[in-house]
């Protein structure tokens, strides 16, 4: 303030021509996600079937987490329901093969039924505050799994069996782990793409200040609105990939299409990685996925311990996750030089903040 | 788009003298607001000049805040009329109003903590300030860095920054709607006697950029020299509504503010004319002020 003249406009305009260029800086989150499903992709070339089926679970989750980013990590509402738009894909797909019907009708008309739930959900539940939102949304995907099975949604107890597509079966596996792989490279590309845009900027305000985003001109309203929509899209894409892929599953319980233990993984996958980064989801989908297919063979009997305690791990120590931990070391001041070595030190300082604040 | 900033560099004399022909810019008509039953605005009329800057004060409690809130939309009044530039805005959400040119300051800041200052501002550039793309949104987020001095902090985070700094983060924000009016709720409360003489220098810069200004403090010194006049509130009422040195020397405000006892005493001493009046010196604490920071 000390510097202000009384022609300050000509301050300004100086300024602004002094700028810095535009930091491409964010780009490595996403540049690192694309690399990483890239290598993914290899993984058919090995011909292992076990392998195929875990990577496959892996994909399927960086899609599911990535979706549930959009409403959880973005806009920052504790959606613990998503699983509902999974199980809503997954149906929508497989009542439409028992009729008969083609599987890409399936496809295109599961998100647009899941969006339409989620727009209609959305109304009302995204009224409430905090935590309420996060029951809300969990009983209402627990209550459709319950419709189903107790109105026997496309079978008794709307436990599904399809007949499987008339393909050998190692192609059609490589064939649903290059779907789920496609789709989890859209909903990259599209969440990058938002985050750039006025949206992205919403919801984020959104997230860190509703009050104050309100007061700068957001609708905070329709914005999560739209958030908790497009969360939906993929999401249900991936339940109708899964009902094809796995033909025969229940409405609730273990494995189910509506197993509220899906809902959990989305969340915990994203918060490891990095909720509200775009690296992050990925990251989480495969270090949990894997660990939990590990620790189920390797460990059978104390599984669900491990697990647990990997949770309790954390909410403990990174409750803002990987992503963010390397995004503190790299953040550094703009327009001022800094030696490398100086760089580093200042990294591992605000690191090691960073983590002090997290309760170590 | 940038509709505000293209408005004449007016003085705030200028700004008056337009404001007894044209209607006023916002205007309260026995605007009432309680909080189950309890009242924390009762009856308030007032209006705001187009180009002045309208101090408001008032002890704790007196409801300044909550006027604030009825402005800015945050909270919805009981009863009575709030019009913005001769349109009634009383039901309308506050992203409305401040897509209308209505920015406000909070009271408790309330920065958006991860993110760096720099796009705290593109923020409010890029919604109620109508920037269509990012690119500009940052310049124009820039330049108003640059105007409070924060422009060589704009990689902190929000939640990294002293208090006087998260003021200037909360006036950035608002500047970068290009607001027509401009709510400060006590921007210069915690502040340094250096920094609150910063701010009022600010304020008034803003002012004379064609912004009207409604500024509500707690700390009289610091508003009496950039009000052009100045309207007291007490008890959610308004006591008192004049020229700083009138509204200053009127017993009711300065009852309120100091009681009965003090303000009979004082009464006593300006009739044996053993006093001075301090106020016209910012260096000095008034009484009030004493008494206020005896009390903070």
């Amino acid at each position: 303030m000390a510097r202000q003249t009384q022609d300050h406009e000509i301050v300004t305009d100086s300024a602004t021509a002094a700028a810095p260029r535009e930091s491409r800086a964010w780009l490595w989150s996403p540049g690192l996600g694309v690399v990483v499903l890239a290598v993914i992709g290899l993984v058919p070339l090995t011909g292992d079937q076990s392998a195929l089926s875990l990577w496959t679970f892996i994909v399927m989750y960086c899609v599911l987490a990535q979706g549930w980013n959009l409403i959880g990590g973005f806009a920052g509402r504790a959606a613990f329901g998503n699983v509902a738009f999974f199980g809503i894909g997954a149906y929508t797909v497989a009542l439409l093969l028992e009729r008969n019907q083609s599987y890409w009708l399936g496809l295109v008309l599961a998100p647009v039924i899941a969006g339409l739930f989620a727009f209609l959900l959305g109304l009302p539940v995204l009224r409430l505050r905090g935590h309420y939102f996060g029951i809300a949304t969990l009983g209402v995907a627990e209550a459709l799994g319950q419709v189903v099975q107790s109105k026997n949604v496309g079978a008794p107890s709307g436990e599904i069996s399809l007949t499987p597509p008339s393909l050998n079966f190692q192609v059609s596996n490589a064939l649903f782990f290059y779907g789920f792989l496609a789709l989890s490279l859209v909903t990259l590309l599209g969440t990058t793409w938002l985050t750039r845009s006025r949206f992205g900027y919403a919801l984020v305000a959104i997230r860190e200040n509703e009050q104050a985003a309100e007061a700068l001109g957001i609708a905070t309203y329709w914005y999560k609105v739209g958030a908790f929509v497009l969360s939906a899209l993929p999401t249900a894409v991936a339940g109708g990939l899964f009902a094809y892929w796995q033909l025969s599953f229940d409405p609730v319980g273990e494995g189910g299409a509506f197993d509220v233990t899906i809902s959990v993984a989305m969340i915990l996958m994203t918060v490891l990685g990095g909720a509200g980064t775009i690296l992050g989801p990925i990251l989480g989908a495969i270090i949990i996925e894997y660990l939990d297919q590990y620790t189920s063979t390797a460990f059978t009997t104390i599984h669900g311990p491990l697990l647990g305690a990997l949770i309790v791990l954390v909410t403990i120590f990174l409750p803002q996750g990987l992503v963010r931990l390397v995004q503190e070391l790299m953040r550094a001041p703009v327009g001022v030089k800094q030696s490398y070595p100086m760089r580093v030190r200042q990294g591992v300082q605000r690191v090691t903040r960073f983590l002090a604040s997290n309760g170590i | 788009m940038s509709h505000a900033s293209s408005h004449p560099t007016a003085s705030s004399a200028q700004g008056q003298a337009l404001g007894q022909a044209q209607p006023p810019l916002l205007e309260l008509e026995h605007v009432t607001k309680r909080f189950g039953g309890l009242p924390a605005v009762e009856d308030l009329s007032f209006s705001v000049r187009q180009g002045e800057v309208l101090g408001m004060i008032g002890p704790n409690g007196a409801g300044k805040s909550t006027a604030i809130s009825l402005i800015g939309g945050a909270l919805a009044p009981t009863a009575g009329t709030v019009r913005f530039q001769g349109r009634d805005i009383t039901g309308l959400a506050p992203h409305r109003r401040a897509q209308l040119g209505i920015a406000r300051t909070f009271q408790i800041t309330q920065p958006f903590a991860q993110l760096d200052i720099r796009e705290n501002v593109i923020v409010g550039a890029l919604f109620a300030g109508h920037e269509r793309s990012r690119a500009a949104a940052a310049q124009r987020a820039d330049a108003v860095l640059e105007r409070v001095g924060l422009a060589r902090k704009a990689r902190l985070k929000g939640e990294e920054l002293t208090v006087a700094d998260r003021k200037r983060l909360e006036m950035a924000r608002a500047l970068a709607i290009h607001p027509q009016l401009l709510l400060l709720d006590e921007v210069m409360a915690g502040l340094t006697l250096r920094e609150v003489g910063e701010a009022v220098e600010l304020i008034r810069e803003i002012n004379q950029s064609g912004v009207t200004v409604l500024v509500v403090e707690h700390v009289m010194r610091a508003i009496t020299g950039v009000s052009d006049r100045i309207l007291v509130l007490h008890h959610g009422r308004k006591i008192a509504e004049d020229a700083p040195d009138v509204v200053l020397s009127d017993p009711r405000v300065i009852e309120a503010y100091l009681g009965e006892r003090y303000a009979r005493q004082r009464a006593a001493e300006q009739a044996r004319g053993a006093r001075e009046s301090e106020r016209g010196t910012p260096e000095l604490p008034t009484p009030v002020d004493t008494w206020k920071e005896g009390q903070a």
